[in-house]
């Protein structure tokens, strides 16, 4: 149980806290292995990838409302 | 009657077909392609809240009867369940996505403001609106025309009783007409639900609106935006006519301008302004200083045995053209022309016992005005 998580699990966890449900298992795995900062730094790189996503997708649909 | 039959009177009341011919509670569709978006686009979100509620209330009653204590059904205690969880994530998710494609779509539509044929200047006031037709030289105030007997019950109420102003905002049909939306006082905001246009007029900014009306008639509108005492007293009528009416309007109003100033150099009598007076002093002056020029104490002062109304007219005169600075009095310099201005002045010099004798000519406010 108190198996570390790996770096892609991490970023499944970082995306589900986003999405605001995660699993009971999952839930304790995290908060039983790994370093505070570990997921802190995740937290803004996962933010920061969804902010350069919406940029994306407002450029896409106004150059789609342009044409 | 009995309780009971008195109930039973105001149920078939309620429910005859009758009672809702007079109202109506859901948006109307208007007479323009964005009134009938917004009407369509209300729809569709309402009948997806319909389904959301029969779908919830449906699951809900059907719970609360079939797992009843009494017929011995057990609770399940259980805890975290991620497929329900995010089920119940997404499915909202995609309905607000659902509701955000043609909200969006109706909002980029009415928001686009170019190419207008006509651009009208709206300004409101305490509490009337101004229309200035740029590019036309037309520019006109519209105020409530409900006579203030009616407003005081003391005759019938009219079919458009606080409904109906003096000039409306005449537009032609099929024509986009662009709406630069602004204020002199405090914040209002022109409303016409036939049109689906409803902008706030705030003082030092221009807000924009535009409407294409495709159908000729009469729409009728208020102001939305709580703005003083008469708020409710400014009412929006615009009249929209085929493009020959219009024009033939047009012509109209700049021969009416062309006479207004020769009316200002023909010579006046008392009685001739005291009529013409009493008429403009109860459509502009009377929402304040009432009828009766007794005005409102602690508010808007009496005109009735005013010192200033039988001094030397100068004061009177500056107090009308340019208002007070401090107090609710407006500059009515070009909210009225000059034989509008002079009549009004020897009106409430002349009316209720005030009897200055004093009579102001429009040829002596033109002098002023320019």
């Amino acid at each position: 149980m108190s198996e570390k998580p790996t770096i892609f699990q991490m970023f499944l966890s970082a995306l589900a806290a986003m999405f605001g449900v995660q699993s009971s298992q999952n839930h304790t795995r995290d908060f039983s292995a790994g370093h505070t900062w570990t997921w802190m730094l995740l937290g803004v790189v996962v933010m920061a990838l969804f902010v350069a996503f919406v940029i994306l997708l407002v450029t896409w649909a106004l150059s789609m409302a342009g044409a | 009657m009995t309780l009971i039959g008195r109930g039973l009177a105001l149920l078939g009341l309620i429910l005859s077909p009758s009672a809702y011919a007079e109202w109506q509670v859901n948006l109307m569709p208007g007479v323009t392609e964005i009134s009938r978006a917004v009407y369509d686009l209300h729809m569709t979100i309402f009948w997806i809240c319909v389904a959301i509620g029969v779908v919830v209330f449906g699951i809900m009653l059907y719970s609360i009867i079939n797992h009843r204590k009494s017929r011995g059904a057990k609770a399940h205690n259980f805890h975290e369940n991620t497929l329900v969880e995010i089920i119940w994530t997404i499915v909202p998710f995609f309905i607000l996505i659902g509701m955000a494609v043609p909200a969006t779509a109706t909002l980029i539509k009415m928001y686009d403001k170019g190419e207008a044929e006509l651009d009208i200047q709206v300004t409101g006031f305490q509490w009337k609106w101004r229309y200035h037709y740029l590019g036309e030289d037309i520019d006109f105030f519209s105020s409530l025309s409900t006579p203030r007997e009616q407003i005081a019950n003391e005759s019938e109420k009219g079919e458009h009783y606080l409904l109906e102003v003096d000039n409306p905002l005449v537009i032609p049909v099929g024509k986009k007409v662009r709406l630069l939306l602004t204020s002199n006082d405090v914040i209002h905001s022109w409303w016409v639900p036939g049109l689906a246009v409803k902008k706030d007029a705030i003082p030092g900014f221009i807000n924009e609106a535009w409407t294409v009306v495709t159908e000729p008639g009469i729409y009728r509108g208020q102001c939305a935006e709580l703005c003083g005492k008469d708020h409710g007293f400014m009412p929006i009528v615009v009249d929209v006519r085929s493009e020959e009416d219009y024009k033939l309007w047009l012509a109209e109003m700049k021969q009416a301008k062309a006479q207004a100033s020769d009316a200002a150099t023909q010579d006046w009598t008392l009685a001739d302004l005291m009529e013409k007076g009493e008429e403009v002093y109860n459509r502009t002056c009377a929402a304040c200083h009432q009828v009766t020029g007794e005005g409102i104490p602690g508010a808007f002062p009496a005109l009735k045995n005013n010192p200033i109304m039988v001094a030397e007219p100068s004061a009177h005169i500056d107090v009308v053209l340019n208002g007070k600075a401090g107090t609710a009095m407006q500059a009515f310099r070009d909210q009225l022309d000059a034989v509008e201005l002079a009549a009004v002045i020897t009106y409430e010099r002349n009316a209720w016992g005030n009897n200055s004798g004093d009579l102001v000519t429009p040829a002596q406010i033109s002098k002023l005005k320019q």
